[in-house]
């Protein structure tokens, strides 16, 4: 066992519990959390794939990793601006077409 | 004394990404500019993506490794045939729509920050045509993703909101598969580029469950059924002209993505390729019905939407199943038909909601207003969707059929042949509508509502009826540097 | 067979720890208790991967991934004052399928990962032979802002294009029915929390900058560094009870600060194509001071992109915020 497949499998874990957890649960709020895990998932297959024994990773998978970072939160920021919109225009409004 | 200006020396393939990026910017911050600002950036992202087709045809390859760094370190924008193709159909609906919008005389709810978003959208889908780095498509998705929830929700009603909070969350998951599709084929080849990766995939265990979460994760963006939940209510809940651009343009970023890795990187296996059909086969089935049973207009073109996304996938799936078919040119004309005829459709659709005041197709034929020129474009639309001949859609259908006919598919014939059956059905529906309005005309010299707005979808319309008399030309540009030319069966 | 790593102990618990918490951050009855441990787990990612040599990834995912995303869970939630259930949830054999088809697509990766070797050398030969020409030290600065530029110029495309679409959401709400919250309970007032943000603030703005500044160097650089300096940003909002500077310069000062880094680096880019050597292609020379340039510009946007994302709204004229004040979220 390496730390290598200790955290690949925790990756894949995560992506899974992400993914299952963003089909299913039943509030939009839950599910950009779960997406969030997900994407954890998917962050850590990467660092794997950077990482060597030896030390001395790749850079490469690290800068994509933070991009996939800085692109999640903007796209969080958007959907958890549409909840609190949501929120508003429900408690505004009596009732819309569906 | 005129400076010379070599045109042929300059780098054309980062314009399309650029102008409109510059545009979005001086729009955003000159709020009252915001309108000349965004046609300024389309018009010289146009004449970038005219320059890149230029080249293209005379079959110069053009290519450019950005910053000097070659791959696999670098990222290369690259262009054949089918970029072309995509580049010149965002070109021509990005016109069109913006110019309905800058002649629309009261302009819109959120009408300032309408373009800086609409050319972010068209630089996210500019980047996504042009790219050969998985990695950098997924980011230029992501742009095209956030700008199109932006331009969604600008209609303000809680129904729009909720349905771009659905479609964002469904563009979220199909990132966030990518994501991990991209780490796994990372992991097992250590590079990114679409061109180094052809020559190594297949090879590598994890390359099938990498691929998988790449299709699934575009299929979702692009609403593939079963995963076009999200599609309806996004689009038939936003303005018209953005619903032209989600429904004719942003789902075909995904697809020609698709495309791509599915021609050129994958190595297509006889059972996805029936898997894609069974789910074209599906989406043609469950969109059309839902169509049909649709009352309102806009909702019926959104459901019409999700069954041509079906017919499209049917193309695909025909394709790698029957390495004989050769139907990616016909897939790709229906992208291109549709794209033409479903942005004229929503346009038109706006055009009549405006005039008429609602979309109810029940009551459409018994208004005393007559909007002429978009019921006309409508019809021409909708007759180019159907496929009659000489239309693009026609064109299209051909090639498909006749792709089913060499491969003795007959199965994939009689879906394709459902799919057009079912679209006159649903069309129809609106169509006879249209004609019985003369029961209820009003007085003579009332306003016929039409303005100056109905020429783009007009424009549109004819475009897509009339360019399937040009088919051998814009199949001649897809060949151009043989994007499609790596067929299963024939592999580099 | 050699005796086991000690190390190995310590992986195995940390990677339990994060997929428990994961777990409970998701089953959490509580929307609260939710955010604080998604932050936890953001924060033991972190330290995973500061573990597997990614320094600057873990950063990343402390001060963005755990610290901004928690901070917009806590404000989201009490700006709703707790989450809302779907009308129709998904129902249990839909749900038990799914859970199915997930785990037997878990199962199958996990195992095509563990099949699968890793790529021998990676991308490490071609960043490590270019480091010399790249202009900076670090290499994965280097990747970020010379080698593959273009992604992050597209990256702060993306962030750029959230503001906007956050503010196309906001101009749907009727702001004189729904009007902005105060954000009463994080707001912070008082002399006590006045001398305390005069002491935060300036400590704030220099780690942001230093962490930019050492980017060339060593692990930190713009993305992490704006995260901190947005956090200066919202202390200094949250102090106003959550609303942007009421001055006319504010909105056209704010335009300007958002679009800054998408600016200078289309610029640069662009002028390094007159200068003959093509888009984004920097003379080796002014690589290091071009892209010190770019990245102080582009933290100075993700600073104030951030705290743009965290507030919601758009600074709006100062009569008609007078209209509203005081006003509640109470539902």
């Amino acid at each position: 066992m390496t730390p290598e497949t200790i955290y690949g499998a925790t990756g894949i874990a995560l992506f899974a519990i992400g993914l299952y957890h963003a089909l299913v649960l039943p509030s939009a709020l839950r599910r950009i959390v779960a997406l969030n895990v997900a994407s954890v998932g998917a962050g850590f297959v990467m660092v794997i794939a950077a990482w060597r024994p030896g030390g001395g990773a790749d850079p490469v998978p690290h800068a994509l990793v933070i991009t996939g970072i800085v692109v999640l939160v903007a796209a969080t920021a958007v959907a958890l601006a549409l909840v609190r919109a949501l929120h508003d225009a429900d408690t505004t409004e009596t009732d819309d077409t569906p | 004394m005129i400076p010379q200006i070599d045109l042929a020396a300059i780098d054309w393939m980062l314009v399309p990404v650029l102008a409109p990026l510059l545009g979005a910017i001086a729009g955003f911050v000159l709020p009252r500019a915001a309108t000349a600002a965004g046609m300024a950036g389309l018009g010289l992202s146009a004449v970038g993506s005219a320059a890149i087709t230029a080249q293209v045809r005379t079959g110069a390859a053009p290519s450019t490794a950005i910053g000097g760094w070659e791959p696999p370190l670098g990222i290369v924008l690259a262009a054949d045939g089918l970029t072309a193709a995509f580049l010149l159909l965002t070109v021509v609906l990005t016109l069109a729509i913006g110019t309905t919008r800058a002649l629309t005389p009261a302009p819109a709810r959120g009408a300032a920050i309408f373009w800086p978003l609409m050319l972010l959208l068209v630089a996210g889908l500019n980047g996504a045509f042009l790219s050969t780095d998985i990695f950098n498509i997924y980011v230029t998705l992501e742009v095209a993703a956030l700008a199109a929830v932006g331009l969604a929700v600008l209609t303000g009603s809680a129904a729009a909101l909720r349905a771009a909070l659905n479609y964002l969350l469904a563009g979220m998951l199909g990132g966030v598969l990518i994501l991990l599709g991209i780490g796994l084929l990372f992991h097992a080849h250590g590079r990114l580029d679409l061109a180094g990766l052809a020559a190594v995939a297949g090879s590598a265990p994890s390359d099938g469950i990498a691929l998988i979460a790449i299709i699934a994760g575009l299929a979702l963006k692009a609403a593939l059924f079963p995963l076009h939940a999200w599609l309806p209510a996004a689009h038939s809940n936003a303005q018209a002209p953005v619903s032209a651009l989600l429904s004719a343009l942003v789902l075909k970023a995904p697809l020609y993505v698709a495309l791509r890795l599915w021609v050129g990187v994958l190595d297509p296996a006889t059972a996805s390729g029936t898997v894609l059909g069974v789910m074209g086969a599906g989406a043609i089935l469950w969109g059309s019905v839902q169509a049909l049973r649709a009352e309102r207009l806009k909702l019926l073109v959104a459901y019409s939407t999700v069954a041509q996304v079906g017919l499209i996938s049917l193309a695909f799936g025909l394709s790698a199943a029957n390495p004989a078919a050769i139907a990616w040119t016909g897939a790709v004309t229906l992208m291109l038909a549709h794209g033409l005829a479903k942005a004229a459709m929503f346009m038109a659709a706006g055009r009549i909601v405006e005039e008429v005041g609602h979309d109810r197709i029940a009551e459409l034929d018994r208004s005393p207003r007559r909007p002429t020129l978009a019921q006309f474009s409508f019809a021409l639309a909708a007759i180019s969707l159907i496929g009659l001949p000489p239309t693009l859609g026609f064109a299209g259908k051909w090639q498909l059929m006749e792709g089913a006919v060499r491969a003795d598919a007959w199965i994939w014939l009689a879906m394709a042949m459902a799919g057009t059956l079912l679209s006159v059905g649903y069309l129809s529906r609106v169509l006879v509508g249209f004609l019985r309005f003369d029961r209820v005309r009003g007085a003579v010299g009332e306003h016929q509502g039409w303005t100056l707005a109905d020429g783009p979808p007009l424009l549109l319309a004819v475009t897509a009826f009339g360019a399937g008399l040009f088919a051998t030309h814009i199949i001649a540009l897809l060949a151009a540097g043989a994007p499609l030319g790596q067929l299963p069966g024939a592999m580099q | 067979m050699s005796p086991p790593d000690p190390y190995l102990l310590l992986d195995l618990g940390l990677a339990a720890t994060i997929l428990v918490l994961a777990l409970a951050a998701l089953r959490q009855r509580d929307s609260f208790t939710m955010a604080v441990v998604f932050i936890l787990f953001g924060l033991l990612v972190a330290l995973a991967w500061v573990r597997l040599d990614a320094p600057d990834v873990a950063l990343a995912e402390a001060a963005i991934g755990a610290g901004v995303t928690g901070a917009l869970l806590l404000r989201t939630l009490r700006h709703v004052g707790g989450e809302r259930r779907d009308p129709a949830p998904v129902p249990r054999v839909v749900a038990g399928m799914l859970g199915l088809s997930v785990a037997g697509f878990a199962t199958l990766g996990g195992l095509a990962l563990m099949a699968t070797p890793r790529h021998g050398t990676g991308l490490i030969p071609a960043v490590a032979a270019r480091m010399d020409q790249s202009g900076v030290e670090h290499p994965v600065t280097a990747v970020l802002l010379n080698f593959r530029a273009y992604d992050t110029l597209l990256e702060v495309v993306v962030v750029l294009a959230a503001v906007m679409a956050v503010w196309a959401i906001d101009r749907t709400i009727d702001r004189a029915a729904a009007p902005l919250p105060y954000l009463p309970g994080v707001a912070l007032r008082g002399p006590i929390a006045g001398a305390y943000l005069r002491l935060v603030l300036p400590a704030l703005a220099l780690i942001g900058a230093y962490l930019v500044w050492i980017g060339a160097y060593s692990p930190g650089g713009a993305f992490q560094g704006g995260a901190v300096l947005a956090a200066a940003g919202v202390l200094s909002a949250l102090a106003r009870g959550g609303r942007w500077p009421r001055t006319a310069a504010t909105m056209p000062l704010l335009r300007g600060s958002l679009v800054l880094g998408v600016v200078v680096f289309t610029g640069v880019g662009i002028w390094a194509a007159v200068a003959g050597g093509g888009v984004l292609h920097y003379p080796p020379a002014q690589a290091k001071p071009l892209i010190l340039l770019i990245e102080a510009s582009v933290a100075l946007s993700i600073a104030a992109t951030l705290t743009a994302l965290f507030l919601g709204h758009m600074p709006q004229p100062a009569a008609r915020i007078a209209l509203r004040k005081g006003t509640t979220n109470d539902t």
